[in-house]
This record gives structure tokens, sequence and C-alpha cells, in this order.
């Protein structure tokens, strides 16, 4: 076996080169590519297939490939699947490659990222009051998909770019155990993500549909440029679009899953193979995409995390990042002072659930 | 060392299934699981053919290729077997594969797959040749006696050959000249039409012993 690796090329990949493989790879889904079955690969090597003119001729005959046969299996009938050349050449040449490349480009930016620019801090400190950002079903619903879509996530990245990773580090025998491990959690724990994009969507939909500001806080790139955080409502241009990159995304991955787990219903090669690249790609731009979420709400972005574990987030967090929402809040008397904050959580029986920081401004 | 090659002449092939039958028996493969089928084009039809599908022992083997854990290898004699202790039944080789060789036992829970299965070449596994322990996983190892895959030495009709690239296209060559026709063995373009398709391949050269 002499094929050429193409991962094994220097990993120095400049960004814009990763997004334009990555939009060429979206846009162009080279699985229809005519050109891709130009030389099937099937006669390569020393010696040429004596059958090699016959199974060439087979291929291009105008009449459908499909025949009569006494074996009932799936496809039995096919003599060439020539979708299959194609969809080795996607795999093994644009989407493992691109994957590593995107998803370890984008967590080398948000380090280079945070080196330099240590992450958005609260303009005003902290103002010692609270306004609640969701709700504790909200925040159950966040925590199960995030659980499952991490665990999903690595099974799936072991699968993909494992053979290229981890069998130079566990060798053949010990990867083979790991890898049917994640085919098998990646099977059982797969359908539970449907159910959370369903909840998420359930949950979420009304607030994230386009709305005032959306289109400045996209035109200043949510504060990157023009220097003053743009106006934003509950939730900013860029939290909507992440939110509809997981329903979509989401659904997707989730559809061609379960596509590709049951293979009992007739499903036939050409499905499978389109499931895998639809999955393939939905998954490695989720996965690039939860990098810049988790960073953004943690340690990007100051006081952020609260709103998911407690519940609450402080004023002045909300002032900054979320005028529109704090204004109505405030307007509404929805806002609660920290004392009688941490009272209600001790009648509820829940301990330490607002961060026992006194207020920033008024000192200790 | 040799390159091991099938050829099936569409020809000769009568559509008796002995290869397919042949193959089970020897090699004792899982039930639902066929190594090699028979497919019959245009069946009932003037310019019906039948040919004898199996793995086709690839040089460059798109199973090989896709493989998440890379369980392939390829033997001295070209042939491609795999590592059953390795596979862990994804079903990516059945998908990448052209001949759709590659099959499923369905063994497990909600119809998962079972570690894949497919033509040896009748030459086993990574087992010790001849082991019980290959014998059980693989079926038979003929190639470590000497002897060439049962499916062709089954053949009424002498359709399917197996062995040596070079020997089995000498032999096929050495029946299309004394048949007189091109080098298709696909009769399809001699028999019924298109004699200028032949010539606008430039396919002649096989025949005319110009290759």
């Amino acid at each position: 076996m002499n094929q050429t690796k193409p991962w094994q090329t220097p990993c120095a990949v400049v960004l814009s080169r990763m997004l334009t493989a990555l939009f060429a790879l979206v846009l162009v889904m080279p699985l229809f590519a005519p050109q891709a079955r130009a030389d099937g690969g099937v006669t390569a090597g020393k010696v040429a297939n004596p059958g090699a003119e016959l199974w060439r001729e087979v291929r291009q005959r105008e009449a459908p490939l499909a025949g009569a046969t006494q074996v009932t299996g799936m496809d039995s009938g096919v003599l060439i699947n020539t979708l299959g050349e194609q969809w080795r050449r996607f795999r093994m040449e644009q989407l493992v490659p691109v994957a590593g490349a995107l998803i370890g480009g984008v967590l080398g930016l948000i380090i280079l990222f945070h080196l330099f620019k240590r992450g958005v801090r609260l303009e005003h400190g902290r103002s010692g009051n609270y306004i609640e950002r969701f709700k504790e079903i909200d925040r159950i619903l966040h925590w199960y998909v995030a659980t499952v879509f991490i665990f999903l996530a690595l099974t799936g990245l072991i699968l993909l770019t494992g053979r290229v990773v981890l069998i130079p580090v566990f060798g053949h025998e010990v990867f083979s155990a790991i890898a049917s491990a994640s085919k098998e959690g990646h099977n059982l724990f797969g359908p539970l993500f449907l159910l959370g994009v369903v909840g998420l969507f359930i949950r979420f939909v009304s607030k994230n549909f386009p709305g005032k500001g959306d289109l400045g806080w996209l035109l200043k790139a949510g504060g990157f440029l023009g220097g003053k955080h743009p106006s934003a409502g509950f939730f900013n241009a860029g939290e909507k679009i992440w939110f509809w990159l997981v329903i979509v995304v989401g659904l997707t991955i989730s559809v061609t899953g379960l596509i590709l787990e049951f293979p009992f219903f007739g499903q036939d090669r050409p499905l499978m193979a389109l499931s895998l690249v639809l999955h393939g790609v939905g998954a490695v731009l989720l996965v690039a995409g939860l990098f810049g979420h988790i960073y953004v709400g943690s340690a990007g972005m100051e006081a952020s995390l609260e709103s998911m574990t407690t519940g609450y987030v402080d004023v002045n967090w909300a002032r900054q990042h979320h005028d529109q929402w704090a204004e109505v809040c405030e307007a509404e008397g929805a806002v609660i002072a920290g004392e009688d904050l941490k009272k209600k959580q001790q009648l509820r029986g829940t301990k330490n659930r607002v961060p026992n920081r006194p207020a920033t401004e008024e000192g200790q | 060392m040799a390159q091991m090659k099938f050829l099936c002449d569409a020809e000769r092939c009568i559509e008796c299934n002995a290869c397919v039958t042949a193959c089970k028996n020897e090699n004792e493969v899982p039930w639902g699981v066929n190594r090699r089928r028979v497919v019959t084009i245009n069946d009932g039809s003037p310019g019906e053919r039948s040919l004898s599908v199996a793995c086709m022992h690839c040089s460059d083997a798109p199973c090989a290729a896709v493989c998440p854990v890379d369980c392939f290898y390829t033997t001295d004699d070209g042939v491609v077997l795999h590592d059953k202790d390795i596979c862990i039944g994804c079903g990516y080789c059945f998908y990448a594969c052209p001949f759709g060789a590659p099959q499923f036992p369905t063994t497990g829970a909600f119809g998962s797959r079972g570690k894949m299965d497919k033509c040896t070449f009748c030459a086993g596994g990574p087992e010790e040749d001849n082991s019980a322990e290959e014998r059980r996983k693989y079926g038979a190892n003929r190639l470590a006696e000497g002897k060439l895959p049962l499916c062709a030495e089954m053949c009424a009709t002498r359709a399917l050959l197996a062995g040596d690239g070079d020997t089995v296209s000498d032999i096929f060559r050495e029946r299309v000249t004394w048949r007189g026709s091109s080098g298709l063995a696909w009769g399809w373009g001699v028999a019924y039409s298109k004699p200028g398709l032949r010539n606008s391949r430039d396919v002649e050269g096989k025949a005319a012993g110009k290759d």
C-alpha cells in the first residue's frame, strides 16, 4: 500500500486558505463533480487487471448499471458503484485534512486572540444587582445539549481523524478498541442530540428572529470594528446566527446520522455516501463554531458564564452587551438586588448560586 | 511475485451460480453474506450477459483507503485482506468499493453491522496459515496449499479465471484471438452493434497484439 497521505503535508496553513477551502468544500460539494470519476483508480498499480477493459466497458455503458442477481443484498444488482470513488476522494483528500486544519486553526486563533486581547471586560465593573436571564429549564436544556454534543464530537472526531492522529500513538489494536467504543457510543447517544436540538428550537426560537439592531451589530462585527459596543436585544446577531446554525446544521447531522445508524430501511450506497458527506461537513462546522461559542461564553467575556450557571447576570453586564433588553428589564422593575437574590435562593435551598462578590464600584 | 486477479469472461458465463455456491461452501461464510455474486444484464433479452463479481483485489484499494481503523493489508501475492480483530464494522469500505464486495452480517442490536466479510481470494487472513482460528474467521486458505480460489476452479465453462494477472491476461487474449473479435471481454460491441465505438476508442490494440 503506497497511497499518498494528504494529511502529511505541513500543517502551517494560513486562515484564508482554510476558509477558502471550506467555502469551496461546502459550495462545490465535490460529490457531484463529474471530473472526479476521470480515472477510477481501479486499475492503478503495477499490473493492470486483465478485466479492466471489461469493467471500463461496464461502467461506460449508457444503460443503467443494475442487473438481475440471485443474491439478495443491498445494491447486489449494481455492477459498478462509481460514487464510491468520489466519496473516498472527498473524505480522504478534503474532509479529513480540512477538518483538522479548520478545527486546529480556530482553536489556535482563539488562543492567540486571548493572549493578545484578553477578552472583553466589564466596562463599569459589577453593580451587585442582577437580572434573570435563563430559567432553570433553559439551563438544563443547554447543558444537556452541550454534554451530548461534546461527547458526540469527541467520538466522531476519533472516527474521522483517529487513523491519522491516534494510530501512530496507540497502534492498531488499541485504537481499534477505542474506535469500536467510539462507534457504539456515538450510535447510542446520537439520537439524544436530536431531542436536544428540538428542545432548543422550542425554547429559544421566539428570541432569535432578526430584529432591530442586528444589522448594525453585524456591520460592527459585534464591537470589533468601530470601538463602541453595538446595540443588541436579548440575543445579539452573533448569538442568533449561532442559534440558527445549531438548529439547521444540528437537524441535518441528526437526520443524516439516523439514516446512517439504521441501515435496514433500504438505504442504498449513494444515499449513505451523501449522508456521510453532509454529516461530516455539518459536524466539523459545528465543532469549529462551538470553540468560538465556548470562548465567548467563558474566558472571552467577563461575567458571561453566570447566565448559564446561576441563570442571573449582573445589570452592568446586561447594559453593556444587551442594552435593549436591559432597558426593558429595568423599566419592568425586573432588577433584583444581590441580597434579595441570595435570600430567595437560600429559601429554595440552593447555596452560592450567585457569585459572592461585592459590587466593585463601591469597593470593599 | 504474482499479482492475483480475477477475470470473468462474459462470453462464457452461463449464470449457473456454481461459483457463488462453491465460495459459500468452501469458506463457510455467515448467513446473509455472499462473497461472490453473479449479475446478469439485460436478463431475458437479446444481448444478455452475466458476470461473476467479488472483491477484485484492487492495487489501490478504496476500501483500504477509507477504513477508519486501517485494518486492510495487501499480501505479497497482491491479495487484499483485512484483519477482523481490528475491523469495527462501520461499513465505510462498502460505500467506497466500486464492486460491492464488502459484506456485513447483521449481528448486533438495532441491525448494526458485524465485522466485515469479503472474498479473500481463498487466502485466509492474518492468522497462521490454515489454523483453526483462520478458518473460523476467514474461511479457506487454498493459496497456502498451492491451490487457486475454488470459485474459479469450480467454474464449468471456465468463464471465471483466477490467478496471476499476466497469466490470466494471456489465457484471455488467446481466447479472444480464437474468437476473432476485439479485445473486449464484453462481447456486446462485437456481436450486436457499434463497431465504430470500438474503433473510436482504439481498443483493437490488444486483439492485434499491439499492446
